[in-house]
C-alpha cells in the first residue's frame, strides 16, 4: 500500500488542485500533497534494508491475466534514492513558487503534481505495461508546462521536446514488445513483469534479436537522459520552460534509471556486449566533453546551465558502461547529486531573470552586492557542480572517473579534459554575473524572498551534507551495483 | 429453432414499431417520450444480447448465426444506438418528425445487427441495405439545411454504387460456387482459387465494403458526409455503420474467401497503410471538428484493417476490441461535438460553421462536462494509456509484431504519434485558449450520453480482461470458419 500511496497521492491531488479557484488554495493543495509524499518516503526510507539488492515493499495484483499485465510495484536501491530526491525537492519547489504570480495557478500546480506522480510511478513500476504508462504520462504535463508558461520560443521548444521523446518512447515500446513476445515464445505464457522479462532475456535464441531489443530500449533511455547526439531537445526545452518546469525536467531521472534498472542487467547477455559498452562509453565521454564546450560558449545563463546538465548526464552513461561497482554506484549517485545541484541552478536562473529582466551573462554583473543570500547559495552550488571536494558533485564524478578507468581508459581521458573546461565556464559565469562592479542599469534589484531562501537553502545544505556523508544513499547504490556487477562477472564480461 | 435467439432483434423491431405508432398520436411537445421509449428498448435489447454471449448456433435454415462474433458486434451497434438515442432526446426536441428519426435509427441498427449475424451473402446484402437506406434518410434529416442535403445526396449516390459493386461481387461468387452460404463458399475454396473470376469478385467486394468502411481510396464521401450530416447522425455513421462494413468484410473475406487469403491480404495491407496515413495527415489541417473526426475515423479504420493482414487470433481479437472501443470513443466525440453545435446554434441560429474549432475555445469553462468528456475521447482515440483506445492498440499492434509484421506496426505507431497533434489541438482550444462566451448550462441528455460513453472508454481501459476475452472468442469464430 505504501508505494501505491506514494504514487497515487500526487495524481489524486492533481485532480483536486485542478478544481481549486484561487492561487492560495492551489498552492496549499500542492504543498499538502508533496509533503505527504515526503513523509511517506521518509518512512519508507527508514524501513528499507540497504544491505540487500532484493526488491522491497512489493505489491502485486493481477490485472489483465490474458496479456500478462499486472499491477506490480516494488523498489530497490536503484529507485529509492531517486524517489527520495523527488520527494525532497518537490515540496521545496512548491515553496519556491509560493509567491509567484502567474496565470491559471490551479493548472500549474496540477501539472506539477501529475509529473511527480508519473515519475514516482516509473520508479516503482515492476511491470512493463505500468512502466510505459507512467513513462508516457510524464510527457504530457511537461509538454503543457513548456507550451503554456514557457519563454518566447515555447511552442517550438515544447513541440521539439514532445516529438523527440515521444518517438524515443515508441522505439522503446517496440523493444518492450520484442522482449515480451520473445519471452512469450520461450516460456509459453505472456508476462510483462520486468523482473521476469529481464531474467528471460538470456534465453532468447537469436543474437540479433537480443541486440535489437537492447538497442531499442537503450535508445528510449538515452534520448530521455539525454546523451549526445540526441540532446538537441534539451537546451530548448530546459531554457524555454518556466523555472518550475526546468526543475521538473531535472528531476525527470527516468532515463538514467532505465539504464541502471533495465539496461545493465541485460548487457552481459547481448550478443555483442563489448560493442554495447563501447557505444555507451563513447556517447557518455563525448557528451561530457561536448556539453562542457557548448556550455562555455553560451551567452544565456540558463542555456549554459542546460548544456552543463548534458555534460553531467554524460557521467551517468560513462559510469554505467564502466562496469565496476565504483563507477556504477558513482553514476547512480551522479543522478542524485545532479538533481539537487541543477534544481538550485535553475532556480537561480529564474530568480535572476525575474529580478533583472535578463539572463544574458554579459549584461549582468555585481549581483552579489544586491543579492547576498542568492550569491552564497549559488557559489556553493556552482562549486558542487564543477566538482569541488566536500560537495556531492565531487563524489559522483570522482567515482565515475576512477571506476571507469579500470575498463575504459581512453574514454576517461576524454572526459578528464572536460574537467578544466567545466571549471572554466562555471567560474567565468559566476565571476561575470555575480561579482565585479554592479551594473546600475539593472535597476533596483532585491534579494530572494523568504520562501525562496528556504527552498534553495535546504537543497544547498543537502548538497553539503551528502557531500560530506554520502553513505545514507550511496550504501544502497553500492549494494545494487555490486549485485549487477556480480551478474556480469558470472558471464565473464 | 429457438426464436429467443433473436430476442434482441425482435425487441428492436417491436420498439421501432411502437415508436412509430405512438408517435402518430402524440402532440409535438410530448414527443420527448419517444426518445425515452427508444432508449429503453435499446437497453432491453442490449441486456438480451449480453446474456446471450456464449451461445453458438445457427438458425433460419443456416442463414443466420448466433455466436461470439455476432453477439459482440451487436453489442457494439447497440451501444452506439443507445448513445445516439439518449443524445437525440435533446436534438429532436420540438421537431414534428421525432418518430421518423428514431425509427430510422432503430431500423439501421437492426440492419447492422443482422449483418453481424448473417451466415449467407443474400441475408448479409439485404441487411446491409436496410442499414444503408435508413442512414441515407437520416443524413438528410435537416431538410432545410443544404449542407445536410448535400451530405445525404453524396452518401446515397456512393452508397448505392458500393452496394451495386458488392452485389456484383456476390453474383460472381455465386456463379463460381453455386451457393450464397458463407461456409458453403468457403468449402468451394479450391474452385474460387482456380477461377480468374475469384479475383474479380475479391476486387469488387473490397471496393464495395471499402466504401462503407471508408478505406482510402474509397473514402471521398466520408469527410463530406460526416461534416454535413447532423452531428448525431455522423456518430451513428462513424461509430456504427462503419463497423457494419468491418464485420461484413470479416465474414466475407476471412470466412468465405479464405482460399484467396494471399491476394486480399496484400490488398488490405496496402489499403491499411494508405488509409491510416492519409487520415492522420489530412486531419492535421482541418478546422471543422467534425471533418477532423471524420479523417481520424478514417485512420482508425486503417488500424482495424491491420487485423486482416495479420490474421492471428490475437490480432482479430484486437481488431474486434478496437471496434467496440471505437464505438464508444468516436460516438462520444461526435456527441460532444453535437452538444457544442447545439450550444452555438442556440446562441445564434445563423452561425455558419457551428462545429468550427474556434467554437471550442474556452469550452473547459463554458461546458466543463462536455469538455472533459471530449478530452477523454480524443486522448482515447490517440491511444493514451488507461483508455479503451490504448488497450485496443496495445493488443492489435503487439499482435502485429508477434506475427512478424513489425514494419506495419511501426507505421501504425508512427501514425498514432502524428494523430496526437490534432487531438491535442482540440484539447488546447478547449482548455488553454481564452474564452469569448460565458458558462452555459449543458443539455442533460447530451451529458448523460457523454457520461455513459466515458464510463465505457474508461472501463475498457482499466478493466479490459472480459472485453479482451470476448473479443478473442469472437476472433476465434472467424478463424474457425464460422460454425
Amino acid at each position: 500500500m505504501l508505494l501505491s500511496l506514494i504514487v497515487l497521492i500526487p495524481l489524486i491531488f492533481a485532480v483536486l488542485t485542478l478544481l481549486t479557484k484561487t492561487r492560495e488554495q492551489a498552492r496549499a493543495m500542492a504543498l499538502v500533497a508533496t509533503v505527504s509524499v515526503l513523509l511517506l518516503t521518509i518512512y519508507t526510507y527508514f524501513n528499507f534494508d540497504s544491505t540487500t539488492a532484493a526488491t522491497q515493499f512489493e505489491e502485486f495484483y493481477s490485472w489483465v491475466p490474458s496479456l500478462g499485465i499486472s499491477y506490480h510495484l516494488g523498489i530497490d536501491g536503484i529507485s529509492l534514492p531517486l524517489i527520495l530526491l523527488n520527494a525532497i525537492v518537490m515540496p521545496l519547489l512548491i515553496l519556491f513558487t509560493w509567491n509567484d504570480d502567474r496565470k491559471a495557478p490551479n493548472r500549474f500546480y496540477s501539472l506539477i503534481l501529475i509529473t511527480q506522480g508519473a515519475v514516482l510511478g516509473v520508479f516503482c513500476a515492476l511491470d512493463f505495461f505500468l512502466f510505459y504508462v507512467f513513462w508516457e504520462l510524464t510527457l504530457i504535463p511537461l509538454f503543457f508546462m513548456v507550451s503554456i508558461w514557457g519563454g518566447p520560443k515555447k511552442h517550438y521548444a515544447s513541440i521539439k521536446f514532445f516529438i523527440y521523446t515521444h518517438v524515443a518512447s515508441l522505439v522503446m515500446l517496440l523493444g518492450i514488445f520484442g522482449l515480451y513476445f520473445a519471452a512469450w515464445e520461450t516460456t509459453g505464457t505472456p508476462s510483462l513483469s520486468i523482473p521476469h522479462l529481464l531474467a528471460q532475456f538470456q534465453f532468447i535464441e537469436s543474437g540479433i534479436t537480443r541486440d535489437l531489443i537492447f538497442l531499442a530500449l537503450l535508445f528510449g533511455f538515452i534520448v530521455k537522459l539525454p546523451v549526445f547526439p540526441f540532446h538537441s531537445w534539451l537546451p530548448d526545452a530546459y531554457t524555454e520552460a518556466p523555472t518550475a518546469g526546468s526543475v521538473l525536467f531535472v528531476l525527470l531521472k527516468i532515463g538514467g534509471y532505465g539504464i541502471f534498472k533495465i539496461m545493465l542487467p541485460l548487457l552481459p547477455f547481448t550478443a555483442s556486449p563489448n560493442l554495447m559498452i563501447t557505444i555507451m562509453g563513447a556517447l557518455g565521454a563525448v557528451s561530457i566533453l561536448y556539453g562542457a564546450f557548448l556550455a562555455l560558449a553560451q551567452k544565456d545563463l540558463k542555456r549554459m546551465v542546460a548544456y552543463s546538465s548534458l555534460s553531467h548526464m554524460g557521467y551517468v552513461t560513462l559510469g554505467a558502461a564502466g562496469l565496476v561497482s565504483l563507477s556504477v554506484s558513482g553514476a547512480m549517485f551522479q543522478q542524485f547529486s545532479h538533481g539537487l545541484i541543477m534544481s538550485i541552478m535553475f532556480m537561480s536562473c529564474g530568480v535572476i531573470n525575474k529580478a533583472t529582466g535578463t539572463r544574458i551573462i554579459n549584461e549582468l554583473g555585481g549581483l552579489a552586492q544586491r543579492m547576498p543570500k542568492l550569491a552564497v547559495i549559488m557559489v556553493l552550488t556552482f562549486m558542487a557542480s564543477l566538482g569541488l571536494p566536500g560537495l556531492t558533485g565531487f563524489i559522483a564524478e570522482f567515482s565515475v572517473l576512477a571506476g571507469s578507468f579500470v575498463n575504459l581508459q581512453g574514454y576517461v581521458v576524454i572526459a578528464l579534459m572536460a574537467i578544466v573546461i567545466t571549471a572554466a565556464y562555471h567560474l567565468w559565469a559566476l565571476q561575470r554575473a555575480m561579482f565585479g562592479v554592479y551594473k546600475e542599469k539593472l535597476g533596483n534589484v532585491v534579494d530572494i524572498n523568504g520562501y525562496q531562501t528556504l527552498a534553495m537553502g535546504v537543497i544547498a545544505i543537502l548538497i553539503l551534507y551528502f557531500g560530506l556523508n554520502p553513505s545514507p544513499v550511496l550504501d544502497m547504490m553500492l549494494t545494487n551495483s555490486e549485485h549487477i556487477i556480480g551478474l556480469m562477472a558470472g558471464m565473464g564480461v | 429453432m429457438d426464436l429467443m435467439l433473436f430476442a434482441p432483434e425482435i425487441t428492436m423491431v417491436a420498439t421501432g414499431l411502437a415508436v412509430l405508432l405512438i408517435g402518430l398520436f402524440l402532440p409535438v411537445d410530448s414527443k420527448k417520450v419517444l426518445g425515452y421509449l427508444a432508449s429503453l428498448g435499446i437497453i432491453a435489447a442490449l441486456y438480451l444480447t449480453i446474456v446471450s454471449l456464449g451461445t453458438n448456433t445457427l438458425a433460419f435454415y443456416d442463414t443466420l448465426s448466433v455466436d461470439a462474433l455476432s453477439q459482440f458486434f451487436k453489442i457494439v451497434f447497440l451501444v452506439v444506438a443507445l448513445l445516439f438515442s439518449i443524445a437525440s432526446i435533446k436534438y429532436t426536441e420540438g421537431s414534428a418528425h421525432v418518430e421518423e428519426f428514431y425509427v430510422l435509427a432503430i431500423f439501421a441498427t437492426i440492419g447492422m445487427m443482422l449483418v453481424a449475424s448473417a451466415n449467407d451473402l443474400m441475408v448479409l446484402f439485404v441487411a446491409f441495405e436496410l442499414a444503408s437506406i435508413s442512414t441515407y434518410a437520416l443524413a438528410g434529416f435537416e431538410k432545410k439545411n443544404p449542407q445536410s442535403l448535400e451530405a445525404a445526396m453524396k452518401y446515397f449516390l456512393i452508397g448505392s454504387l458500393s452496394g451495386a459493386l458488392m452485389l456484383f461481387g456476390i453474383t460472381f461468387l455465386y456463379g463460381v460456387t453455386g451457393t450464397t452460404s458463407i461456409p458453403g463458399i468457403a468449402d468451394s475454396g479450391a474452385a474460387i482459387a482456380a477461377s480468374p473470376i475469384g479475383i474479380i469478385a475479391v476486387v469488387l467486394l473490397i471496393a464495395g465494403m471499402g466504401f462503407k468502411i471508408a478505406l482510402a481510396p474509397f473514402h471521398m464521401w466520408a469527410p463530406d458526409t460526416y461534416q454535413g450530416a447532423p452531428s448525431l447522425v455522423s456518430a451513428l455513421l462513424a461509430a456504427g455503420s462503419k463497423k457494419m462494413g468491418i464485420v461484413a468484410a470479416f465474414k466475407v473475406f476471412i470466412v468465405a474467401l479464405i482460399a484467396l487469403q494471399v491476394q486480399w491480404q496484400i490488398a488490405f495491407a496496402v489499403l491499411a497503410v494508405i488509409t491510416m496515413t492519409l487520415g492522420n495527415v489530412a486531419a492535421l489541417s482541418q478546422t471543422s471538428v467534425k471533418r477532423m473526426l471524420a479523417y481520424s475515423s478514417l485512420a482508425q479504420a486503417g488500424y482495424i484493417t491491420m487485423a486482416f493482414v495479420v490474421l492471428t487470433p490475437m490480432a482479430l481479437g484486437g481488431g474486434i476490441l478496437y471496434a467496440l472501443s471505437h464505438g464508444f470513443m468516436k460516438a462520444g466525440a461526435f456527441i460532444a461535438t453535437a452538444a457544442v453545435v447545439y450550444m452555438v446554434l442556440s446562441e445564434n441560429k445563423d452561425t455558419k460553421d457551428p462545429d468550427h474549432i474556434d467554437n471550442f475555445k474556452g469550452l473547459g469553462q463554458r461546458m466543463p462536462v462536455t469538455a472533459l468528456s471530449m478530452t477523454i475521447f480524443v486522448f482515447a482515440l490517440a491511444g493514451i494509456p488507461l483508455t479503451a483506445g490504448y488497450m485496443s492498440k496495445f493488443v492489435l499492434f503487439s499482435s502485429t509484431i508477434q506475427a512478424g509484421f513489425a514494419w506495419l506496426a511501426v507505421i501504425a505507431i508512427i501514425n498514432s504519434a502524428i494523430s496526437l497533434f490534432y487531438y491535442a489541438k482540440i484539447v488546447k482550444y478547449m482548455y488553454f485558449l481564452p474564452t469569448e462566451g460565458t458558462k452555459v448550462s449543458e443539455p442533460l441528455p447530451y451529458t448523460i450520453a457523454l457520461v455513459v460513453a466515458v464510463i465505457g472508454v474508461l472501463a475498457i481501459g482499466f478493466w479490459p480482461e472480459p472485453f479482451i476475452y470476448w473479443a478473442m472468442e469472437a476472433g476465434k469464430v472467424l478463424l474457425a470458419g464460422g460454425i
